[in-house]
């Protein structure tokens, strides 16, 4: 299930992890969305756009980056049986993506 | 020349293994990307990873995991099973952050009647979770240890891994160092049984290097005595200190 998933959200974003690229992880703690960004060398983007996309490619909203690494918002209402792609663009072709699976989102709704 | 059919043959008639017996931790995967999931299933035993034969591996004195430099037991968390026909363990772990996360067992001291010695292997491995490759090259503090000077994942066969033997700390000079593959097909044939398991020395600082030629999961067992005899019937027996790591190597990609 999980996996079908994935791969289907996968596919709608390309994101090759080349040197110097940012990596992005996401999780979700008390209905709040948890999106960590950071180069491979271990700095920070300063500047960028997260985007939230719905399991069909459709986006949700946008937010902006916030420097300090860690940018959190509220999880989207309606989109917890379905998961959601955060999508993260720090310019200057440096992008990734974290897969929020149904999953992942049941383990942090309403959670410690 | 001989063949590993004979080898398996004379094996059968109880002539005793060629190679040698090594601490396994051997994961699931050790680049866990976020399409593979979200946790990596651990098999942990006491074989001859060449041969493919199970030895007995009691429970373990300690079974941890090390991430971002945060080491957490996880002895509770193993189930028995078998592995190679003989007892191991083994556990499914949740990786929950991105990064390098280093597992490390430390067995009970076997008592190998053969070669009159206790045999304890300090062994290792280490995974790579979500793209993130921080911390690759940790050092837990084993008694004796392999410390990674290549990463120990993210390897093409045909790559060198290199490390740094250490015990008590302090490097190692001219260490000797076992390496074993681990035939999980079993299928490698060998021209001698000089060739199952190959040794090859560290440099006055430690530091060894070896080439691995074929994809899948190879064995570095690192063997010093202890300084310090263990007791058996009252009589002092050596006590053998492995620092063993497992390391994969990836088949080029076309």
């Amino acid at each position: 299930m999980m996996r079908a998933a994935i791969a289907i959200l996968a596919v709608l974003i390309a994101a090759p992890a080349t040197a110097h690229d940012l990596r992005v992880f996401a999780f979700v703690e008390d209905d709040m969305v948890n999106v960590e960004a950071a180069f491979s060398s271990g700095r920070l983007p300063q500047t960028g756009e997260i985007r939230v996309v719905d399991d069909q490619g459709a986006e949700i909203e946008r937010h902006a980056i916030d420097p300090e690494g860690v940018t959190r918002f509220a999880l989207p209402e309606g989109h917890a049986a379905r998961g959601v792609v955060i999508e993260v663009d720090a310019g200057n072709g440096h992008s990734d993506y974290w897969v929020l699976t149904p999953e992942d989102i049941a383990r942090g709704e309403g959670g410690s | 020349m001989k063949h590993l059919p004979l080898a398996a043959a004379l094996l059968a008639l109880g002539a005793g293994g060629a190679g040698a017996h090594y601490g396994m931790i051997v994961p699931s995967d050790n680049m866990v990307s976020q399409e593979d999931g979200r946790s990596v299933a651990l098999a942990l035993s006491f074989s001859h990873p060449f041969e493919g034969r199970g030895m007995v591996l009691d429970r373990p004195e300690a079974f941890t995991v090390t991430h971002e430099g945060e080491t957490v037991s996880l002895l509770e968390q193993l189930s028995q099973t078998t592995i190679m026909g003989a007892p191991g363990y083994e556990m499914s772990y949740p990786l929950d952050r991105p990064g390098t996360h280093v597992f490390a067992m430390t067995p009970a001291p076997y008592w190998e009647p053969e070669e009159d010695v206790f045999i304890t292997h300090y062994t290792k491995t280490y995974v790579a979770a979500y793209g993130d490759d921080a911390g690759w090259d940790a050092e837990l503090g084993l008694r004796t240890e392999i410390v990674p000077l290549s990463k120990p994942f993210a390897l093409w066969a045909g790559n060198v891994f290199q490390g740094v033997v250490k015990l008590d700390g302090e490097p190692v000079p001219h260490a000797e160092v076992e390496v074993e593959y681990y035939d999980q097909q079993g299928d490698a044939q060998v021209p001698s049984d000089l060739m199952i398991t190959q040794t090859i020395k560290a440099d006055a600082n430690g530091v060894f290097t070896y080439a691995a030629p074929r994809q899948g999961w190879w064995g570095f067992a690192a063997l010093s005595t202890a300084p310090e005899p263990m007791q058996r019937e009252g009589v002092d027996k050596d006590h053998e200190l492995g620092a063993v790591i497992w390391v994969r190597f990836e088949a080029w990609g076309r």
